[in-house]
C-alpha cells in the first residue's frame, strides 16, 4: 500500500520510563468498538485502558480527532486455585465490544478462565440539594430541618466509571482463548483449548457447552482449539480454528452440541515445504470473518490465509508474512518463538488485511492490487505527524541501505496484536508495552 | 574433561542446544537422521520442562508431542525396512559422505566451542526413573554414573532407537497431560503409547542389541575420529548413538 500513513504516537497514561518494559504492562489485546470512538487495550497485569477519539474541532480541521485516554480499571486480578493448587493469571487474554445500545458502553473481558461484563458510563452531574444529608453526605439533624426541597442536578468534572456487570465463571477447565459476541446481542461463546461454552449476558451461573474435543482418553489428544468467532450476521454460524491448521464452520441449529462441522476447511500439505516443523507452523492463532461475512481470514506462524466461506478445500488467497523465517525453524523452535501467537484483521471494507511480525514490524496486504507494505512501530523510527517508511528484511546476498537481515531481527520485539478501526484508516498497533496508533493522512 | 563429575548448569545446556538448533538451519549438509535426531531431543528436552511447571501449556505440549510421535513413527517405519542383521544407524552413516559428516562435525563442534567441559551433557531421563513426577528426580541432572563411554551407554541413551518401544514409559511424558487433566468428574489419566510397543520378535531384538556395538564400530569408521581426542569420539557418540 503506497498510501501515504500519517503517524502519531500515543503513550499510555501507565507507561512508566520507556527504558523499562515491566511485566505488567505488556499489552495484551487491543480491540476498537463498534463506531471506532473507543479503543480498548488489555495488559498483562489485569487492566483495561480505553481511549476516546476526540470530538473533531472546526477550530483546527487539519487535526484528526486524537485517542486520549477515556477510562482505566482493573479487571482481572491474580487468583489462586487451592484445588489444584495452581495460580490464574490475571493477563488479559481478549476484549470485545457490545455494540452501544444506551448512554452507557460494555464490554467483556477475559483472563484465562473468567469472563467478566463491563459498564463504562459517564457522570457529569451531581445531585445537589438532599434533604436529609447534608453536602458532605452526614445526616441532618432533623430539627433543623424546616423546608422540603427538591434536589437539583448540577454540572460536575466528567467522570468516567467502570463497574462489573456480570461475572462469568467456573466454566473453563482449560485456558481461555477467545470471546466473541454473537450477532443477537444476546449471546456470546467464550472458547477454551478444548472447549466452547455458549452463555447468555443475563445468565452467569449457567452456560451451554456447544463444542467439545476433548478425547475419552487424554493420551489420544492430538488436536486443541486455538480460536472461535461469531458469524457477523448469522447467528447460528460459528467457526473455530484448531492446532492442525484446520477451521470448522458450525451451525448451532444442527445440533445442541455441535461435535460435527457443517463445512471443514483444510488446505492439502505442500510436499515441498515439508519439514519437521510443518505441523507446528500449520497451528493456525487467529481466525477472523471479514465484515461482510463471506469470508474467513487465518494466521498461522509464516502466512495470513483468505478462505471463501463457499471453498473448503483450499483458501483463496496466502499471503507469506515472513517468509525468510522457513530457513529459520529450528532456531525458532529452540527459543519457543514458534510458538507465538499473531493476530490478524479485516479493515473496514475488507479489502486490505494486517498483521504483526517481529523486530516490531508488521505487515499489511491489499487484497485487491496484491501490493503489501512492511512497516515499523517504534520510537526511534517514528515521529509524530511524519509519514511511515516501509521497511525491508533482506533475505541474503548483498543488504542494501535501510535493510534489516533477518539474523539481526529482534525476536523479542513481536506484534501480536492489532487493530483497525471499522470505517476509517486508522490502525491501533501494540508493540510489547507501546501502543502505537496511525492514522491515514487525509487532506 | 569426562569423569570429573561436575554438574553442567541449565544455562550451558541451552547454549548448547542453541548452537544446535542454528547448526540445523545453517547447514545443508547435515544428514538427515542427524536432524532429526536434534529434533527429537529439542522435543524431549521441551516436555520434560514443562513436567516440572505445575500447569504445562496444553498447545504446546500437544504440537510437541505430535512431533515426537511423528518423529517415532517415521523411525520406526526406517527400522523395519532395514535387513534384520544390519545396524540401520550404521547403513545410514556409511551412506552419508565424508565430507558431508565432516563438515557437519565441525559446525557442530564450533557450536560446541565453548563447552569446557566435555562431560556427558545432561541425561534427560535419568535412567530408572522411579518416580517420574517428582521434580528432583526429573530435573536435568547430570547422571554421574553414566560415564560409560565404550557405545554401550549412549548418554542420549533414552532416546536410541533400541529402547524406544520401553523408554516413552520412562520417560512418562503421559505425566504432562496428567497434570493438565486434573478434573474430578474426568478419568484418571494412563501412560500413552506414544509408540505402539511392537510384539517383541527375535529378530527385532537382535537388531536392538547390535547397536551398543554399531556406536563404536561406526564411531570407528568415521575417519574424523581419533582415540586420541576423547571429546571427539564422545561427541560422536552423541551422534551416531542415538
Amino acid at each position: 500500500m503506497e498510501e501515504d500513513i500519517d503517524t502519531r504516537k500515543i503513550n499510555n497514561s501507565f507507561l512508566r520510563d520507556h527504558s523499562y518494559a515491566t511485566e505488567a504492562d505488556i499489552i495484551s489485546t487491543v480491540e476498537f468498538n463498534h463506531t471506532g470512538e473507543l479503543l480498548a487495550t488489555g495488559d498483562k497485569g489485569g487492566r483495561v485502558v480505553i481511549f476516546q477519539r476526540e470530538q473533531e474541532s472546526k477550530n483546527q480541521p487539519h487535526r484528526r480527532g486524537e485517542y486520549n485516554v477515556y477510562s482505566t480499571f482493573q479487571s482481572h486480578e491474580p487468583e489462586f486455585d487451592y484445588l489444584k493448587s495452581l495460580e490464574i493469571e490475571e493477563k488479559i487474554n481478549k476484549i470485545r465490544w457490545l455494540p452501544q445500545q444506551n448512554a452507557a458502553y460494555f464490554l467483556l473481558s477475559t483472563n484465562d478462565k473468567t469472563v467478566k461484563l463491563w459498564k463504562v458510563s459517564e457522570r457529569d452531574k451531581r445531585p445537589e440539594g438532599y434533604n436529609l444529608k447534608d453536602e458532605d453526605g452526614r445526616l441532618r439533624d432533623p430539627s433543623m430541618i424546616t423546608m422540603l426541597r427538591v434536589p437539583v442536578l448540577r454540572p460536575m468534572d466528567l467522570m468516567v466509571e467502570a463497574t462489573p456487570r456480570r461475572v462469568f465463571a467456573n466454566a473453563h477447565t482449560y485456558h481461555i482463548n477467545s470471546i466473541s459476541v454473537n450477532s443477537d446481542y444476546e449471546t456470546y461463546m467464550s472458547a477454551d483449548d478444548l472447549r466452547i461454552n455458549l452463555w447468555n449476558f443475563e445468565i452467569t451461573n449457567q452456560s451451554f457447552n456447544i463444542v467439545d474435543i476433548k478425547p475419552a482418553n487424554m493420551e489420544e489428544l492430538t488436536e486443541v482449539i486455538t480460536a472461535a468467532e461469531f458469524h457477523p450476521h448469522h447467528c447460528n454460524t460459528f467457526v473455530y480454528s484448531s492446532s492442525k491448521g484446520t477451521i470448522r464452520l458450525c451451525d448451532m441449529r444442527a445440533s445442541a452440541l455441535c461435535d460435527r462441522h457443517s463445512k471443514f476447511f483444510e488446505e492439502p500439505e505442500d510436499p515441498s515445504n515439508r519439514s519437521f516443523f510443518s505441523e507446528i507452523i500449520s497451528s493456525i492463532s487467529d481466525v477472523k470473518f471479514s465484515h461482510s461475512g463471506r469470508y474467513i481470514m487465518t494466521r498461522d506462524y509464516l502466512t495470513v490465509k483468505v478462505w471463501d466461506l463457499n471453498m473448503e478445500n483450499r483458501p483463496i488467497e496466502t499471503y507469506q508474512v515472513h517468509d525468510y523465517l522457513r530457513s529459520k525453524l529450528c532456531s525458532l523452535y529452540e527459543n519457543d518463538c514458534i510458538f507465538d501467537k499473531f493476530e490478524c484483521v479485516w479493515n473496514g471494507s475488507d479489502s486490505v488485511i494486517m498483521t504483526g511480525s517481529y523486530n516490531n514490524f508488521f505487515r499489511m496486504f491489499d487484497r485487491n492490487t496484491k501490493r503489501d507494505v512492511t512497516l515499523e512501530a517504534s520510537r526511534e523510527n517514528s515521529k509524530p505527524r511524519a509519514i511511515l517508511k516501509p521497511r525491508k528484511v533482506c533475505v541474503g546476498g548483498k543488504r542494501r541501505k535501510d535493510e534489516i537481515s533477518v539474523d539481526s531481527l529482534d525476536f523479542s520485539k513481536k506484534i501480536l496484536h492489532t487493530a483497525w478501526h471499522p470505517s476509517e484508516n486508522i490502525i491501533a498497533v501494540a508493540a510489547t508495552n507501546n501502543l502505537y496508533i496511525f492514522q491515514d493522512k487525509v487532506n | 574433561m569426562l569423569g570429573r563429575g561436575l554438574k553442567r548448569k541449565l544455562s550451558d545446556y541451552e547454549e548448547n542446544m542453541a548452537g544446535l538448533s542454528s547448526a540445523f538451519d545453517s547447514s545443508r549438509n547435515l544428514p538427515y537422521s542427524l536432524k532429526r535426531q536434534l529434533v527429537l531431543n529439542m522435543c524431549l528436552t521441551k516436555l520434560q520442562t514443562y513436567k516440572m511447571v505445575v500447569e504445562p501449556n496444553l498447545h504446546r505440549s500437544v504440537l510437541i508431542a505430535n512431533t515426537v510421535r511423528q518423529i517415532q513413527e517415521e523411525m520406526r517405519q526406517e527400522s523395519s525396512q532395514q535387513p534384520v542383521n544390519v545396524c540401520p544407524i550404521e547403513n545410514s552413516l556409511l551412506m552419508v559422505s565424508d565430507d558431508d559428516m565432516s563438515s557437519a562435525i565441525s559446525s557442530i563442534l564450533k557450536d560446541l566451542d565453548f563447552m569446557e567441559d566435555i562431560s556427558p551433557p545432561t541425561s534427560l531421563v535419568p535412567a530408572g526413573d522411579d518416580e517420574p513426577k517428582s521434580p528432583e528426580s526429573t530435573c536435568l541432572k547430570l547422571e554421574d554414573d553414566r560415564q560409560d563411554l565404550k557405545g554401550a551407554e549412549c548418554v542420549f541413551g533414552s532416546f536410541e532407537i533400541s529402547n524406544s518401544t520401553s523408554y516413552l514409559k520412562d520417560l512418562a511424558i503421559d505425566d504432562i497431560f496428567e497434570d493438565i487433566d486434573t478434573s474430578m468428574y474426568d478419568s484418571d489419566f494412563c501412560v500413552p503409547p506414544l509408540m505402539t510397543p511392537r510384539p517383541p520378535s527375535s529378530a527385532t531384538e537382535e537388531t536392538l542389541k547390535t547397536f551398543p556395538s554399531c556406536n563404536s564400530s561406526s564411531a570407528n569408521n568415521i575417519p574424523i575420529c581419533r582415540t586420541d581426542l576423547s571429546e571427539l569420539d564422545h561427541i560422536m557418540e552423541i551422534l551416531v548413538g542415538s
